[in-house]
């Protein structure tokens, strides 16, 4: 195999995938979903974490107050973001429907210290955003009240859990768990897909518009020609995660150990991209090619995440920097497996390439 | 051959084509790869999922308080004596020494203080599900009960806020009737084995669980909670809806992109166009197997998912979006990676679209612009009515008819086949609706045909800047629905300025644009009353339907418009035709800010 020929090969689809500008709509498509940021920040966040948006809040809100005199009141009393108001089940209901009060509870006359439980009936707004914040910071005093109502009957436990003396929270929203755990490997996951999906079409085109024989007329060879397609997907995998990641630090998201990131992330993406090469080399038609490679893709995904130390993980564990040197282990590992496709795809080229000089 | 055999024969032949081209090579392997599929889900299921491993370091000095965190794989935990671990508490991101927690004052450290937290309740309640009586660990139970309230849309009109109330100190004073209600019994209602069992099931939560178990849903055993059990209920949750019945749709609608464009490879659909069968036979017949397993598939999904069969209609006119732009990319595709990259960029606005307006599922009327919406609605039991259908399909219908038109319109030889790019192929597949015997007739209906288009892409921009602070989104609404008014009459004019040159006359000009804000005027109207009525009211609907209290004023601005853009077309040739845009859509912001302003003082 000739590296000048390969790299011919490369900058031919590049220059290709630049003159049609398919690539402006990968942009407009980043761009997008960069003007949703806002939103995807604190929807995404709250859709991973629902607690962390009781901290978009500042507004006291009303709770309407019904049935018996309970301990109850207190805990209510202990915060200044919610306001008790005395009144009747019905009326409580009703201003609830109206928005009037946020919320409205219900305490039955049980004592603390009965034998059966303290059912309380708690109303809130179906399906609501401002629902959610109160149900929050409901929960909050709910769990203040169990407490309480655990030390009055504590003398029926047998057992003890250990004691944990926390901190007081500091509060705040809180996007580290989702941006560093969830956002970040997805999206320097993303590119790689797009390139699998991308060796595909660059395949299946020549099959499919009888292009391989003016190609093979060229000194280039079949397998240099695989080859040179798959070096121009991967090139693009580590430059569209770079552009994620340096995005995130724009936007005050700090990664540790980007490079490292980038290697896994190509190492990963070249596999993936391989896998689309061969299926892509076996079934010389799109349709078939891209409806087998997106279901091998969900195997891949799901048996990867489900292994301890995989690149995603290892991928998290480097930006919050807790990797180790182990990465490198895994990184040689899936390097490795790589080569091991690379090889297969080389071979698989050249048979291809004997047995059918030019078109199918 | 008459219309109703020819389809039938296409698309008969064209299930036979793609069964075996599909059945021979794919199946086997598609079938390995399913049994596959079953075996890592059994492994995924056994094992966990292993992303966040590792991601928060805690060192703690008692191998008791170590139990506390054991389940949780986040935490890498390291046991020391209290020394070493106060000497090298920098290293971890919480230290636990003699039962009190240190967290580091790091983003980082409060978000594993806060996993912490999270666990410690898991376990507390964990020892707690042991005890022999259960009313000791668990004094308090919560019944929730949900209450429906939509927010009036014109409260926002009225300076309102929407969401908080006005002042919470004030006691509130119900305006409405007030309806009696039966007071909740005070005894629990369910066994105490059942909560028990109840509680052994959701022990721990990762933020991840509550996703995997919202299809099947547990009934009866949630109406009683612990207070640490209590979620708040997301509206977001209707993202599920969106994987369960969107993807699926829009995966099956691949095909019919890839056999447009496999007609269009190297020629291949020669022979079709050369039989006497007519374009709109070729296009409804290649579609229809296609519509058939769509429908199928969402039919199986619901009963799978145990709803209501009735959902089905509103998946309908999203089906049949799908089928007509998977239609038009085929058609207008270059190669495949155009193909790939024009279709994930569809799918990402099409997604965008039918999924962040029933996050205000049940808050906002806007909400009922997505199909999905109604989906959501009939899933909870609310059902919806034949207006609300109307409301929030006829835009999906409208496009996706008048796009198999075009694609119809375009079926033929010298279209397919060109090699020209995306956007020129676009343009001219507009000027292919352009008669030569009447052109102002068709711009009139040109532009009259793009008014769903441009209702939709301004709904798009409703829902992105919603949630923008109030002065801001407005400006920038009033500014984008204006750009995009202003393309949608031009592009009628360019098409025609591009293929005929010479048509371009001040006479021709002047008598097309009128037509043009005359099409515009009647498309908007017609489609607004039908349709529309309930969101215009809103002040966001009044900045994006501004023009309809007077008449002759929009249908002059219109004008006005078309003559600006066409103007610069005309005097300086395509080249102008960028600025011209822009120059028009300032004027027509300019006269919608003023309207608005006259509106809002």
């Amino acid at each position: 195999m000739n590296a000048r020929h390969i790299g011919l090969v490369a900058k031919k689809e590049l220059f290709g995938l630049s003159s049609e500008k398919t690539i402006v709509f990968a942009i407009l498509l980043q761009v997008f979903i960069a003007m949703f940021s806002s939103f995807l920040m604190v929807g995404l966040t709250a859709m991973y974490d629902p607690e962390a948006i009781e901290g978009y809040s500042t507004v006291a809100y009303g709770v309407g107050y019904a049935g018996a005199e309970s301990p109850l009141i207190d805990e209510f009393e202990k915060r200044d973001d919610l306001i008790l108001h005395r009144m009747d089940l019905g009326q409580a209901l009703r201003a609830l429907r109206e928005r009037q009060v946020a919320a409205a509870v219900y305490v039955p006359d049980t004592p603390p210290d009965a034998e059966e439980p303290v059912t309380i009936t708690l109303y809130l707004i179906q399906n609501d955003l401002q629902s959610s914040v109160i149900n929050v910071k409901i929960k909050e005093v709910l769990q203040g009240y169990e407490r309480e109502l655990r030390e009055v009957r504590a003398d029926r436990m047998t057992s003890f859990p250990v004691g944990l003396n926390f901190p007081k929270s500091r509060g705040g929203e809180n996007f580290f768990e989702f941006v560093y755990g969830l956002l970040i490997p997805l999206l320097v996951l993303l590119p790689a897909i797009v390139s699998a999906a991308l060796i595909i079409d660059l395949i299946t085109e020549e099959y499919q518009r009888q292009t391989l024989e003016t190609l093979m007329s060229t000194p280039v060879t079949f397998a240099e020609m695989v080859w040179g397609k798959i070096a121009a997907c991967e090139v693009l995998v580590p430059v569209q995660a770079g552009v994620w990641l340096l995005l995130l630090g724009v936007n005050g998201i700090a990664v540790d150990n980007a490079a490292a990131i980038l290697l896994h992330a190509s190492a990963g993406g070249l596999f993936l991209i391989l896998l689309g090469a061969l299926v892509a080399l076996h079934y010389r038609e799109r349709t078939s090619a891209q409806f087998i490679f997106s279901t091998a893709l969900v195997v891949v995904f799901l048996f990867v995440m489900a292994v301890p130390y995989n690149p995603l993980n290892l991928m998290v564990r480097l930006a919050v920097d807790t990797a180790g040197p182990v990465h490198w282990l895994i990184l040689a590992l899936v390097a490795g497996a790589t080569a091991l496709l690379g090889w297969t795809v080389t071979v698989y080229a050249r048979r291809v390439g004997e047995d059918t000089p030019g078109a199918r | 051959m008459s219309l109703a055999s020819s389809i039938r024969t296409i698309a008969v032949w064209e299930m036979n084509r793609s069964m075996t081209t599909m059945g021979r090579h794919v199946l086997p392997l598609a079938a390995g790869l399913l049994v596959l599929l079953v075996l890592v889900t059994a492994f995924a299921a056994q094992s966990g999922v292993h992303m966040q491993d590792g991601m928060y370091r805690i060192g703690i000095d008692d191998p008791n308080v170590a139990l506390v965190v054991a389940p949780d794989n986040r935490f890498t935990t390291y046991l020391d004596d209290s020394t070493a671990l106060w000497e090298n508490r920098l290293a971890y991101d919480i230290v636990i020494l003699r039962g009190e927690v240190y967290a580091a004052d790091t983003d980082k450290g409060r978000a594993a203080l806060k996993a912490l937290e999270r666990d410690y309740e898991g376990y507390v309640s964990h020892v707690a599900t042991r005890e022999p009586d259960l009313f000791a660990a668990y004094p308090l139970w919560i019944d929730l009960q949900y209450v429906k309230s939509e927010i009036d849309f014109l409260a926002t009109q009225s300076g309102q806020q929407v969401g908080a109330p006005a002042d919470a100190r004030v006691p509130p004073v119900p305006s409405g009737p007030v309806e009696a209600v039966t007071v909740p019994p005070s005894a629990m209602s369910v066994s105490e084995d059942d909560l028990r069992e109840h509680l052994a099931e959701t022990g721990g939560g990762h933020p991840l669980d509550r996703y995997t178990g919202i299809i099947s849903g547990d009934p009866a055993m949630d109406r009683f909670r612990t207070p640490s059990e209590l979620s708040p209920p997301l509206p977001f949750d209707a993202l599920v809806l969106v994987f369960v019945f969107i993807f699926p749709l829009y995966f099956t609608s691949q095909f019919f992109m890839m056999s447009v464009m496999n007609e269009r490879v190297g020629r291949a659909g020669e022979a079709l166009l050369s039989t006497p069968v007519r374009p709109a036979a070729i296009i409804i017949g290649k579609a229809l197997p296609y519509f058939t397993i769509m429908l199928l598939v969402a039919a199986a999904i619901t009963l799978f998912a145990g709803a209501p069969l009735t959902i089905l209609l509103p998946l309908i006119p999203v089906i049949l979006f799908f089928l007509a732009n998977a239609l038009i990319i085929g058609m207008a595709s270059r190669s495949f990676k155009e193909l790939s990259f024009v279709s994930i960029f569809f799918s990402t606005l099409a997604t965008s679209y039918l999924f962040f307006p029933t996050v205000f599922a049940n808050t906002h009327v806007i909400s009922i612009i997505s199909p999905l919406t109604l989906v959501v609605l009939e899933i909870q039991g609310d059902g919806f009515t034949a207006m609300e259908y109307v409301y929030s399909t006829a835009l999906f219908f409208a496009t996706s008819i008048i796009l198999f038109y075009v694609g119809t319109v375009n079926f033929r030889e010298e279209r397919l086949f060109s090699e020209k790019p995306l956007a020129s192929r676009l343009a001219d597949f507009v000027s292919g609706g352009i008669g030569r015997d009447h052109p102002h007739l068709s711009l009139f209906l040109l532009s009259a045909f793009t008014i769903p288009f441009v209702f939709m892409v301004q709904m798009l921009t409703l829902v992105l800047f919603f949630n923008i602070p109030m002065p801001l989104s407005l400006v920038l609404l009033t500014v984008s629905a204006a750009f995009i008014e202003e393309f949608a009459k031009s592009i009628g004019i360019y098409a025609v300025a591009r293929e005929r040159p010479g048509f371009l006359t001040v006479r021709n000009l002047l008598i097309g644009a009128v037509a043009i804000g005359l099409g515009f005027l009647a498309g908007e109207k017609l489609l607004l009353f039908a349709t529309l009525a309930q969101i215009t009211e809103s002040i966001f609907g009044s900045v994006l339907f501004l023009s309809l209290q007077v008449l002759w004023m929009p249908l002059l601005l219109h004008i006005a418009g078309v003559l600006i853009t066409g103007g610069f077309l005309l005097l300086w040739g395509r080249r102008a035709y960028g600025p011209g845009l822009v120059v028009a859509s300032v004027v027509h912001s300019l006269y919608n800010l003023h309207f608005l302003m006259g509106a809002l003082l």
